[in-house]
C-alpha cells in the first residue's frame, strides 16, 4: 500500500498539472472534447508566438542543410514587433511591426517592404481551419521533455489520411511557446526539424531594435511589390477538384520581377497568380503564370526538406504547386486546375 | 688568413650573403666549412644575427648565454633520446609489391580526378540548364545522380502511385541545384506563413529561417 502511494500521488499531480493548463490528456475518446482540446493546444501555441516576448536562436535543419537564425519577438499591448536575423550565409534582416514587414539585405543595399494583410486574412487562418484540424489530424500529448533549457509538452499530430505530413511539437510548459518542431514523412521519418538552441521567454521589449533600423535605409534600393487581391475565377481559373481538408485562404496577383535580385529584368514585371490553400495547419501555394520557354525549362518535382514543389506546363501556362505536403497532394492540386476561358 | 684567401669573395662578404640567403650553392658549402673551422667566423656569424635581431626587435637583443644554455640543454636531451631503428631496405622478395601498388594506384587517382571533374561539370550543366536551357535529357539527370553518389536522386517518377506523364523526381539535398525561380517561389510561399503566424504548426520556427537559408 505504501509502495503504491507515491505512484498515485504522482499520477494525481500530473493530471492536475495538465488540467491546470487547460489541457487534460486526450483519452476521452469523445470527438467533440478531442476537437476542443486539439484547438486549445494549437491556440495556446499560436497565442504564445503572438503575445509573448521572447528572443533566441532557431536552428533549422532540412534536406541536409542547417541554417540558424536569431529571432526576437515583442508584444506591447496590441502591437507586435519582430526582428529576424539570418546568421548563415548572406546577411538578411527582417523587421516586422504588425503587418508591415521590412526585409533588408545590407550588403546588397536592398530593402523590400511588404504589407502582410495584402496577402491574406491572417491571423484568420487558424480560426478558419481550427475545427477541421481535428478532422484531419490526431493530436496527442505524449511526454514532457526538456528543450533549450525549458520543460516542454511533446505533442504528436498524426495525419488521418495520406494528403498531409505528421508533426511532432515541443510546446513550452508554462507559456505554450513552440520550442521545437519536426515534420514527419509517411514512414515517420523526420523530413525537417527546427528548434530553439537557446531562448529567453518573458524578456523586456527592445522596440528600438525593430523600429530604428527601418528608418535608416538611406542609400538603399527600397522595393514595394504590390500584391493585388483577386479571385481564381476572375482570372479565368478554377480548381475543379480540391484536396480533402484544404480551403482557399488567399488569392493574389504578385509581381515576379525578382524583387530580391539586384538586376531587375528589363521592362514589365512578370505577374504570377498565387492561390493559397490551407488545412488549418499547413498550406499549399499554386502559382500560375504564362508559359515562357526561357524561364520554364523543364517540368520537375523537387523536395527540399519537407517542402515539395511540382512544376509543369499546361498548354500556354506554367503551373507551380508548392507546399509541405506529400507529392500525391501536390499532384492532386495540379490535376485539379482548370482553365475556364 | 690563408684559408680565406682561397675564396673568391672576401670572407665577411660571403658570410653576410649567407645570412641574407643570397649565396650560391657552392659558395654556401665553402662558407659553412669556414664557419665550422674558424672561431672568428662563428663569432662574426653570431654578431650578424644579433644585429639583425636588434633591428627587428629589442626583445631579441638578449644576452647570448641564454641561447648557449638552451643549446646545451637541447644537446643533452637529444643525446638522451632513444635511437629509432629505421626499417631495413626492402629485400628482393618484397620489392615487387610497391611496384604493383603503384601501378594500381595511378589509374585510381586518375579515375578519382575524372569523377570529380565530371561531377562538377554535370552540376554546372544542371544549374545552368534548369534556369536557361530547355530540353536537356533526363539521361543527364540520371548521370548526375550516378556521379554524385546519391546526393541528387533522380527517379523516373514518384515512388508510389506514379502517373506516366509526371515529371522526373529531383530530390534536392542542400543547395546543389540553384534555381533563382525556385527561390522566388519559395520566398513567396513562405511569406504567406508570416513569421509568427500559425501557417504551419511550426509556423514561425520554420519560416523564420526557411527563406533565409534559401539564399
Amino acid at each position: 500500500m505504501l509502495s503504491r502511494l507515491p505512484a498515485v500521488v504522482f499520477a494525481f499531480a500530473a493530471a492536475s498539472a495538465s488540467l491546470a493548463y487547460g489541457q487534460s490528456a486526450l483519452t476521452s475518446g469523445d470527438p467533440l472534447i478531442e476537437a476542443r482540446e486539439t484547438r486549445a493546444w494549437l491556440t495556446r501555441i499560436q497565442d504564445a508566438a503572438n503575445k509573448r516576448n521572447f528572443a533566441g536562436t532557431v536552428v533549422v535543419s532540412a534536406g541536409g542543410t542547417v541554417a540558424s537564425t536569431r529571432i526576437a519577438h515583442y508584444c506591447e499591448g496590441r502591437d507586435q514587433f519582430e526582428r529576424i536575423d539570418s546568421l548563415d550565409g548572406q546577411v538578411r534582416n527582417v523587421f516586422r511591426h504588425n503587418d508591415v514587414v521590412h526585409t533588408v539585405w545590407p550588403q546588397r543595399r536592398v530593402a523590400v517592404v511588404e504589407q502582410r494583410d495584402q496577402m491574406s486574412s491572417f491571423p484568420g487562418l487558424l480560426q478558419a481551419g481550427s475545427d477541421r484540424v481535428q478532422e484531419f489530424y490526431d493530436l496527442k500529448p505524449v511526454a514532457v521533455e526538456r528543450v533549450a533549457g525549458h520543460e516542454a509538452n511533446v505533442l504528436v499530430l498524426r495525419p488521418r489520411d495520406k494528403f498531409r505530413f505528421g508533426y511532432r511539437l515541443w510546446a513550452e510548459k508554462a507559456t505554450g511557446l513552440l520550442l521545437r518542431a519536426e515534420v514527419l514523412g509517411e514512414r515517420g521519418e523526420v523530413l525537417e526539424s527546427s528548434a530553439f538552441s537557446e531562448v529567453s521567454i518573458g524578456i523586456r521589449s527592445q522596440l528600438d531594435s525593430v523600429l530604428l533600423p527601418v528608418k535608416r535605409l538611406d542609400g538603399f534600393r527600397v522595393l514595394k511589390p504590390v500584391l493585388v487581391p483577386t479571385r481564381m475565377e476572375a482570372e479565368g481559373w478554377a480548381l475543379k477538384a480540391s484536396v480533402p481538408g484544404f480551403q482557399q485562404v488567399s488569392c493574389v496577383k504578385r509581381p515576379f520581377d525578382g524583387a530580391v535580385r539586384v538586376v531587375v529584368a528589363s521592362g514589365a514585371a512578370e505577374q504570377a497568380l498565387q492561390t493559397v490553400y490551407s488545412d488549418g495547419l499547413t498550406y499549399v501555394s499554386i502559382f500560375i503564370e504564362p508559359y515562357n520557354a526561357e524561364r520554364h525549362s523543364r517540368p520537375m518535382y523537387t523536395a527540399i526538406g519537407a517542402t515539395q514543389t511540382l512544376m509543369r506546363r499546361e498548354g500556354d501556362w506554367w503551373i507551380t504547386v508548392m507546399g509541405d505536403v506529400p507529392a500525391a497532394t501536390l499532384r492532386q492540386f495540379a490535376n485539379g486546375i482548370e482553365r475556364k476561358h | 688568413m690563408s684559408q680565406w684567401s682561397e675564396s673568391k669573395l672576401p670572407p665577411m662578404e660571403s658570410l653576410s650573403s649567407l645570412v641574407d640567403g643570397e649565396l650560391e650553392a657552392s659558395a654556401v658549402a665553402r662558407a659553412c666549412g669556414q664557419w665550422r673551422d674558424d672561431h672568428e667566423t662563428r663569432a662574426q656569424w653570431h654578431a650578424y644575427h644579433l644585429i639583425g635581431d636588434v633591428l627587428r626587435s629589442d626583445d631579441l637583443a638578449t644576452d647570448g648565454e641564454h641561447d648557449a644554455g638552451f643549446l646545451a640543454a637541447f644537446r643533452q636531451r637529444l643525446a638522451n633520446e632513444p635511437v629509432v631503428l629505421a626499417p631495413s631496405a626492402p629485400s628482393v622478395r618484397q620489392a615487387p609489391i610497391p611496384v604493383r601498388r603503384r601501378s594500381w594506384a595511378t589509374p585510381m587517382a586518375v579515375a578519382a580526378g575524372f569523377v570529380a571533374v565530371a561531377g562538377v561539370l554535370v552540376v554546372t550543366q544542371m544549374s545552368g540548364g534548369l534556369s536557361l536551357r530547355g530540353g536537356q535529357s533526363q539521361a543527364d539527370l540520371a548521370r548526375a545522380s550516378n556521379v554524385l553518389g546519391g546526393t541528387v536522386v533522380v527517379a523516373a517518377g514518384p515512388a508510389s502511385g506514379a502517373v506516366a506523364s509526371d515529371p522526373p523526381v529531383v530530390v534536392l539535398n542542400g543547395q546543389l541545384i540553384r534555381d533563382v525561380r525556385l527561390d522566388e517561389y519559395l520566398a513567396a510561399h513562405k511569406k504567406f506563413g508570416g513569421s509568427s503566424a500559425p501557417g504551419g504548426p511550426s509556423g514561425f520556427l520554420r519560416n523564420a529561417a526557411a527563406d533565409g537559408s534559401a539564399r
